[in-house]
């Protein structure tokens, strides 16, 4: 008997998730309001998770969030504009602490890949995807299959 | 007294820094390192108190770097700051001789639990 990636890591495991990192990486204060909609155009940030279940975690961001969540992550001034890297490492750190959750909850060991921003990886049908607002901005994480074993990039030697 | 920080995320560093003078450690000094291997020869260098790496890096992980550290016949004081935390990888972490492994997220609490003992 098989359980599916949604049946496994629920929406409201991912919403839990996210909102502890939110809560340790963002603010004390910050909240993820879930909105029902669905996962928004714009940056998109993942890693993959190789093993037993193949697939990725990907945190994707309105263009409206990604430098406000810079400045909250690295407790900028308002007026400061981050840099670009800087947004791009904040959105891969995110998702890979997200990834990092998520596989502790997969069973069996697992690979996780190192953290990429851009397009994401083509998923298989059946993704579980968590759309929240914060600050207004729409974010979402979806946990996603692979359509085909992902390629590792990562030197890590498996457990 | 000196803290080695090594992940390849430079906001991660910050992070970790950031909590580190949050959690009362504001009188270390902190040396960073990009990557495994940049640890491995700064360990070497600045002869630090503690390690605090990611595990998952590229180049060289925190996992290697530590392994080759121990056969180099080094005995730093050495602990993960990791976004991953099952018990496969807390085992492996202790078998290579970490002193601890603090999942990400986390906070300035955490960071007391696990180095005051370290850093006394």
């Amino acid at each position: 008997m098989t359980a599916t990636i949604a049946e496994l890591i629920t929406v409201e495991t991912v919403t839990d998730v996210a909102g502890e990192v939110w809560s340790a990486m963002v603010g004390a204060d910050e909240v993820l309001v879930p909105d029902g909609g669905s996962a928004p155009a714009g940056t998109s940030a993942w890693v993959t998770v190789t093993g037993p279940w193949n697939g990725a975690v990907v945190l994707t961001c309105s263009p409206s969030a990604t430098d406000d969540l810079t400045r909250a992550v690295l407790q900028l001034r308002p007026d400061e504009e981050p840099e670009a890297e800087d947004v791009d490492d904040v959105l891969r750190e995110l998702a890979n602490i997200l990834g990092g959750n998520v596989k502790s909850l997969l069973p069996g060991p697992s690979v996780l890949g190192l953290p990429e921003t851009g397009t994401p990886p083509p998923a298989r049908p059946g993704s579980s995807t968590v759309a929240v607002s914060w600050r207004g901005h729409p974010i979402a994480i979806t946990v996603q299959g692979a359509t085909e074993a992902p390629e590792l990039t990562t030197t890590e030697v498996p457990l | 007294m000196k803290i080695l920080v090594a992940d390849d995320s430079r906001v991660m560093r910050q992070i970790v820094i950031r909590t580190l003078r949050q959690a009362g450690y504001d009188d270390v000094d902190v040396v960073e390192a990009v990557d495994g291997k940049d640890a491995l020869e700064k360990v070497a260098e600045e002869s630090p108190d503690l390690v605090l790496s990611d595990w998952n890096m590229p180049e060289m992980t925190g996992i290697e770097c530590l392994r080759a550290l121990r056969a180099q016949g080094s005995a730093v004081p050495f602990g993960f700051v990791t976004s991953e935390g099952s018990p496969e990888m807390r085992e492996t972490a202790s078998e290579a001789g970490a002193l601890f492994l603090i999942a990400k997220p986390f906070t300035a609490d955490t960071f007391r639990d696990q180095l005051d003992g370290v850093l006394a």
